[in-house]
């Protein structure tokens, strides 16, 4: 830490200037007796001592957290000596605020006095919210001087999207080899009956369908179809964004993934996750909570990186694009890349819905409301819908979702009938 | 409650020069705009505008020295002296603090402080005044150029030593 002195220095040597100027001009004593508080002042700001060693800590409520969440952030200091004016100041990174407390802070300490700060933030928008460590400022006397330096106390929080509960989520067309929530075609063990077929040795006894027994004759046991699981995997369109910081179509797009990701996992079916856009990421289709948490580590990073270059699915590895996987795009087709590839899925016989993300809510969020932007987001909602009926005659499944309704609503049209029924159709 | 404290000692310190001369137009008219001007510059925590009204107290205390021609007065120099140091210490403080928290005895620490430095600053002022005075006596003699080389160049001594003394590079710790 370095003494440095402060502006206040100047406004002193201005009066005492003055006051001396003036006293020999006037060759009035009293002007020369104006300026000696201040000169004391300026020689006394100088005698600042040494600054005292500090201790800090600094402990974090939690690591991870959802949008709109707080944390809790507690420093505690401790000087070695006295100190009769101290400032701290922590930084915020971007879209975050203070929602208790102050970041900023004035306060004295006497010598090996534990001083303990407390404040809570408020993360606005998904991130990885990276607190450096705090600015301490010591105060010399009258304000004259000052030491600073900043403290590196890292601590970081990871600010997952916030997602709601998701009950009815698109059923897939296929399902896979392991025991999950999904009624399969194929018959064996399960809980839902299927066939009835004549009794043959090794059937179990609680299998015998009595009702049929009776009627028939002979023995007869009921089938049951298998639970099986699915894959499902998650494509997200970075290549376009609209709407304000921390309210982007990409941001709705990376709330629903990460809603549908918890709906899907909480079903014990595998999911997986493509980033389609100028910097192509994916992660593998897995199971359990911990591939939740990797999932939305993934979503935390998800953002637009512009590009020219025209990426090809085909390039994604079987193992992250299973054929017999759901895939469920989420994108606000602007872009048509992105169409263009999600066309191509469908064309490939992927089992593909896509969730529309409308752009035009997040637009007018960017624009001052006025009479034109109402007018022109009219017009811009019945271009939409006829580009996306041209879609649908291409041969996508789409469901149109603004971003603010529950996806939940909009994807209740798509559960197992309505798919089944827009699949035949 | 900083801000009015900060008012009350503006308010003093533009009264001082109408103290010694009151019924002075020029000596009103800077007191008053040094008043405005201070007025603004505590409300808005501004330290330059508080010291631009610093200035113009001290010249309108000079005229009204000039145009009076009263007898010596330390004390009501010191004074002023004082009250100028507590103003300036105390809006440097008040921007300082605006928009953060502030401990409980943030205040009191720093009152103590400002009290002892500026009663240095009279013990010093009344020093000095003491001194002088046999000073005076002994340089009764002396010729009015060489008074004045003598007093200018004691001035820009003064505040050249202070400025040096501001200007000198931190001490690393």
């Amino acid at each position: 830490m370095t003494w440095r002195p402060t502006a206040l220095n100047v406004s002193f040597l201005t009066v005492v200037g003055w006051a001396l100027f003036l006293a020999v001009l006037t060759g009035r004593v009293e002007l020369a007796v104006v300026a000696v508080p201040a000169v004391v002042a300026l020689v006394a700001g100088r005698r600042a001592g040494a600054p005292p060693a500090w201790r800090i800590r600094r402990e974090l409520s939690t690591a991870r957290l959802l949008e709109d969440e707080c944390v809790t952030v507690t420093l505690t200091l401790r000087a070695d000596g006295p100190v009769p004016l101290v400032e701290l100041l922590e930084p915020l990174p971007p879209r975050v605020g203070v929602e208790r407390g102050r970041h900023h802070v004035f306060f004295t300490l006497r010598a090996g006095q534990e001083l303990r700060w407390t404040y809570d933030l408020r993360a606005a928008g998904r991130q990885h919210l990276g607190l450096e460590g705090p600015h301490v400022r010591v105060w010399g006397p009258l304000g004259l001087a000052s030491a600073e330096a900043q403290y590196r106390v890292p601590g970081t929080v990871a600010v997952y999207p916030r997602h709601a509960p998701i009950r009815h989520v698109p059923y897939p067309r296929r399902t896979q080899t392991f025991v999950g929530n999904y009624v399969s075609p194929t018959q064996g063990e399960g809980i839902e009956p299927g066939d009835i077929r004549p009794f043959a040795p090794g059937d179990p006894i609680r299998n015998v369908n009595w009702r049929a027994t009776l009627k028939l004759g002979p023995l007869h046991v009921t089938r049951h179809h298998q639970e099986r699981n699915a894959d499902v995997v998650l494509l997200l369109d970075t290549l376009s964004e609209v709407g304000p910081d921390g309210e982007t179509v990409v941001d709705t797009v990376v709330r629903g993934a990460a809603a549908l990701a918890a709906a899907y996992l909480a079903r014990k079916d595998r999911v997986g996750l493509i980033e389609y856009g100028g910097q192509p990421r994916w992660v593998r289709p897995g199971a359990g909570r911990a591939h939740l948490e990797r999932l939305l580590d993934a979503l935390l990073r998800a953002s637009v990186v512009f590009t020219y270059v025209d990426r090809d699915l085909d390039l994604v590895p079987p193992r992250i694009l299973p054929p017999q996987a759901l895939v469920v795009a989420l994108s606000p087709l602007l872009d048509q890349r992105f169409v263009r590839a999600a066309t191509d899925l469908a064309a490939r016989g992927f089992d593909l819905l896509v969730i529309a993300v409308s752009p035009v809510q997040a637009a007018r969020a960017a624009v001052r409301p006025s009479a034109v932007a109402d007018v022109a987001a009219r017009l811009w909602t019945l271009e939409r819908r006829a580009e996306l009926d041209e879609y649908r005659r291409r041969g996508l499944t789409i469901a149109e979702w603004d971003g603010i309704e529950p996806l939940d609503a909009v994807l209740a049209a798509f559960g197992r009938r309505a798919r089944r029924r827009v699949l035949a159709g | 409650m900083m801000r009015l404290a900060a008012l009350v000692l503006l308010a003093v310190l533009a009264a001082s020069p109408l103290g010694v001369r009151p019924s002075t137009p020029p000596v009103a008219w800077l007191a008053t705009v040094a008043l405005v001007v201070g007025g603004v510059g505590v409300m808005a925590w501004s330290v330059p505008l508080v010291t631009a009204a610093a200035s113009l107290v001290v010249i309108a205390y000079a005229l009204a020295l000039v145009v009076a021609g009263p007898a010596v007065e330390p004390l009501a120099a010191i004074a002023l002296g004082t009250t100028l140091v507590l103003l300036l210490a105390l809006v440097h403080l008040g921007d300082r603090l605006r928009g953060a928290a502030v401990g409980a005895s943030v205040i009191v620490a720093q009152a103590r402080q400002w009290l002892a430095v500026v009663a240095l600053g009279v013990v010093a002022a009344v020093v000095l005044t003491t001194a002088a005075v046999p000073l005076g006596v002994a340089l009764r003699g002396a010729t009015l150029p060489v008074m004045v080389i003598a007093a200018a160049l004691g001035a820009v001594l003064t505040v050249a030593g202070v400025i040096a003394l501001v200007a000198r590079e931190g001490r690393r710790v």
